[in-house]
């Protein structure tokens, strides 16, 4: 079949015209865009005896470049429901705080606790219309009416419900952990322990993940986040004497002062002008 | 080893539906894969539509999640309108319409399946199209291209309800076998007039085929071995 | 009338303080003086018969035809306006086809019998809009059996085993209700319709009628067909002769 007769205009929905044109740019002229400060990561989370429990590292890369060594990647939903972020650091934040406002207002509405299914369906259906397009891999845990929830969410859009999961690029390390020695009925202590144990070996065997371990206890009606929980990553290198100098240590050898434009001024010439 | 998280999540899938004297049977593997990482190794892919009528999801896992919860979505409009349990047809047909009017979008084949008081037992395929067939049994996925002579050879008209489970545990696990993209657990779900019961059998209990051998060291044997790193 | 005057009865958005819309009983006053409508429901299928008054001899017979097809299982007697009566077929088509385009199924009678009293009522609802003047009696066959249901210009539809509208509606509904309708097959019923709508006809204030007959049944393969011609042929000629055997009497 050749063209339609008639190029109809769009009937709505989203354009991806400029995704492919860039797309097209990257293999065919060499332009590439910017790139992003992302989060290549290691985010985790598991159901306990009595809740789930999310973790994270906390390192943000732009390339090469370690940007940020102690960001948050445990992101709040709901009092009773956090998130792991993976990927764009933006994407995971916009997309987060977004859906986080609409249970807000969904709690405003219905006056009920929210519920970790309506969390997981806003967040798929914004990312299934984005195509992928939205980069975020969540894994996305909490408790309500209903019991403890763990998901997983792609930036495709689909999802997945496990009782225990690993995301981001440090995701293979963290798995190989929970795969040996995750059981049904954890103590909350055995949780932490595991869920750290997973960060850390995200940390130590993916170049994209490294600093601290984030963990956050969500059991009913209450939640810990442990921010920091372990910091395995200490600064090597510090001055056994401490960095503080006092006043005057560095010598002025001489002073040169360049006015950046000549000084003017009006002078008043009589009466001030009046009306 | 080209680990890219960014691949569309896709589930090479094997997944079966087979019509037998008084209803059907459907079956799938548990494998979901991004690029050749196992992203999942437990997943359920067949998803309840209404009480009667299921179905076995192929090809991108988001694709296929919004369809079936879009098609879930409209059924249950349809159910309360009409006062009474909607069809197995009607089901598929709406798979159908999502299917073929997003053709350009969408990367997803389904085997719908289920029971209705009027026709009994039906499964339709809806294949990546979005065309429509009524099938006496159906297979789908990457790795129904080893079944489709094991069907043709072993699929009788009017089994039983025992006979026609076996077959699809056996097509199944046949299909785990060779293709690379399906693996883990097989799932069933059988639905007739007394309702749907849904089965599990995981992969210690899959038969032997060609060259295969017994699971000695298992993931079960490492759990319950002392822990190499005791720190 | 002694409402006429009080000015509660020109708009179909006013009450009357009494609560009552007179538009629309007035709309239920044009059907009540058009032919005789009958529809009944036997234990194979459904006969749908219409007094269609001839207002000219020079008009071809079978044209302006009061029964029609809405989809294939289903039909449609009209009595009243019978061009509001088109409008309503109209809908209703472009709703059975809309169903089955989604579905890929037929409407169930009762969703289109739904569907189609919902659009009445809309045109009781607004001011820029009249009321349909006419009734219309829905006959079809779908998977729960045949079903007969009946939607007024009000908007209201009930289900019926018989029913009737038009001039004669009072004698024909006393007709119908002495039938065994469970008992009786349609090739039986339509002798009966044939002979209510010719016993009704008020042969002194209308001359001329056109016997329109139709049925959705086993024997037309649970499609809306028009009666076969030598069954109308025996219909007609076993209604004279229960006339003339009544004239006897």
């Amino acid at each position: 079949m050749s063209k339609s007769a008639i190029e109809l205009p769009p009937k709505g929905g989203f354009s991806f015209d400029l995704c492919r044109r860039n797309a097209m740019l990257s293999t065919k002229g060499g332009v590439h865009p910017p790139s992003y400060r992302k989060t290549g990561t290691t985010i985790v989370g598991l159901v306990f005896k009595d809740g789930v429990i999310l973790g994270a590292d906390t390192r943000a890369t732009e390339g090469p470049i370690v940007c940020d060594k102690n960001c948050e990647k445990i992101h709040y939903m709901a009092p009773n429901i956090y998130c792991c972020g993976a990927g764009t650091a933006a994407d995971t934040e916009a997309v987060t705080d977004m859906v986080s406002s609409q249970l807000q207002l969904h709690r405003y509405a219905t006056g009920r606790e929210s519920r970790v299914v309506t969390a997981l369906t806003l967040l798929k259906s914004h990312l299934f219309s984005y195509q992928g397009y939205v980069s975020a891999a969540l894994v996305l845990g909490g408790v309500d009416i209903t019991g403890p929830h763990l998901h997983t969410i792609y930036p495709h859009g689909s999802t997945d419900t496990l009782p225990f999961a690993t995301m981001g690029s440090g995701s293979l390390a963290a798995m190989a952990i929970f795969e040996s020695k995750y059981k049904e009925g954890l103590t909350r202590e055995e949780g932490i322990q595991l869920v750290a144990e997973a960060i850390c070996s995200g940390i130590f065997n993916d170049l994209g993940s490294g600093s601290n371990v984030d963990v956050c206890v969500i059991t009913k009606g209450h939640k810990e986040y442990l921010r920091n929980y372990q910091l395995p990553n200490p600064r090597t290198y510090v001055s056994s004497r401490g960095y503080s100098f006092a006043k005057g240590q560095t010598e002025v050898l001489t002073t040169k002062i360049v006015p950046l434009k000549e000084k003017e001024e009006a002078a008043e010439v009589g009466d001030a002008m009046e009306e | 080893m080209d680990l890219n998280f960014n691949a569309p999540h896709s589930m090479g899938t094997t997944i079966v539906g087979v019509t037998y004297n008084g209803g059907v049977v459907l079956g799938a593997d548990s494998r979901t894969s991004t690029g050749v990482y196992v992203a999942n190794r437990a997943s359920d892919k067949i998803t309840q539509l209404t009480d009667n009528v299921y179905v076995c999801r192929s090809g991108s896992a988001a694709d296929s999640q919004i369809v079936s919860d879009y098609v879930r979505y409209f059924l249950h409009q349809h159910t309360i309108q009409l006062g009474q349990p909607a069809t197995v047809k009607v089901a598929a047909n709406l798979i159908r319409l999502l299917s073929y009017s997003n053709k350009n979008m969408l990367e997803t084949g389904l085997i719908v399946g289920g029971w209705d008081k009027y026709v009994g037992g039906k499964i339709y395929s809806v294949p990546l199209g979005g065309t429509i067939l009524e099938q006496p049994f159906a297979i789908g996925g990457s790795g129904s291209a080893y079944l489709y002579g094991f069907f043709d050879q072993a699929w009788k008209e009017g089994m039983t309800k025992d006979e026609a489970e076996k077959l699809v545990v056996k097509a199944v696990s046949l299909a785990i076998a060779r293709d690379g993209a399906s693996g883990g657990v097989v799932r069933t779900v059988i639905i007739d007039s007394e309702g749907v019961t849904r089965n599990f059998y995981p992969g210690e209990t899959h038969p032997l085929w060609h060259e295969e051998l017994e699971p000695t060291t298992s993931l079960l044997d490492i759990l319950s071995a002392p822990e190499p790193m005791n720190t | 009338m002694s409402n006429i005057g009080t000015g509660y009865d020109l708009s179909v958005t006013t009450f009357s303080p009494d609560g009552r819309v007179f538009q629309i009983e007035y709309a239920a006053k044009a059907v009540d003086n058009s032919g005789t409508v009958i529809g009944i429901k036997c234990k194979d299928g459904i006969v749908m018969g219409v007094e269609k008054l001839i207002t000219s001899k020079m008009m071809l017979p079978g044209s302006n035809r009061r029964i029609h097809s809405v989809h294939r299982h289903s039909g449609m007697a009209v009595a009243g306006l019978a061009a509001d009566g088109r409008q309503i077929v109209a809908r209703a088509k472009s709703e059975a086809t809309s169903y089955e385009k989604t579905y890929g199924e037929p409407i169930p009678i009762k969703e289109l019998a739904e569907r189609v009293a919902s659009y009445v009522h809309l045109c009781t609802l607004y001011w820029w809009l009249r009321p349909f003047g006419c009734g219309v009696i829905l006959g079809g066959y779908d998977r729960d059996g045949p079903q007969l249901y009946m939607v007024e210009p009000s908007g209201v539809s009930y289900r019926y085993f018989g029913a009737a509208i038009g001039k004669g509606r009072q004698a024909a509904k006393t007709e119908i209700e002495k039938l065994k309708l469970s008992e009786m097959t349609c090739r039986e019923g339509v002798i009966e319709v044939a002979k209510i709508i010719y016993g009704v006809h008020d042969e002194a204030k209308d001359k001329a009628f056109e016997l329109e007959l139709s049925w959705v049944c086993d024997e037309s393969n649970r499609l809306h067909q028009k009666v076969p011609e030598d069954l109308l042929e025996q219909a007609k000629t076993a209604a004279k002769a229960a006339l003339e055997e009544m004239d006897a009497d």
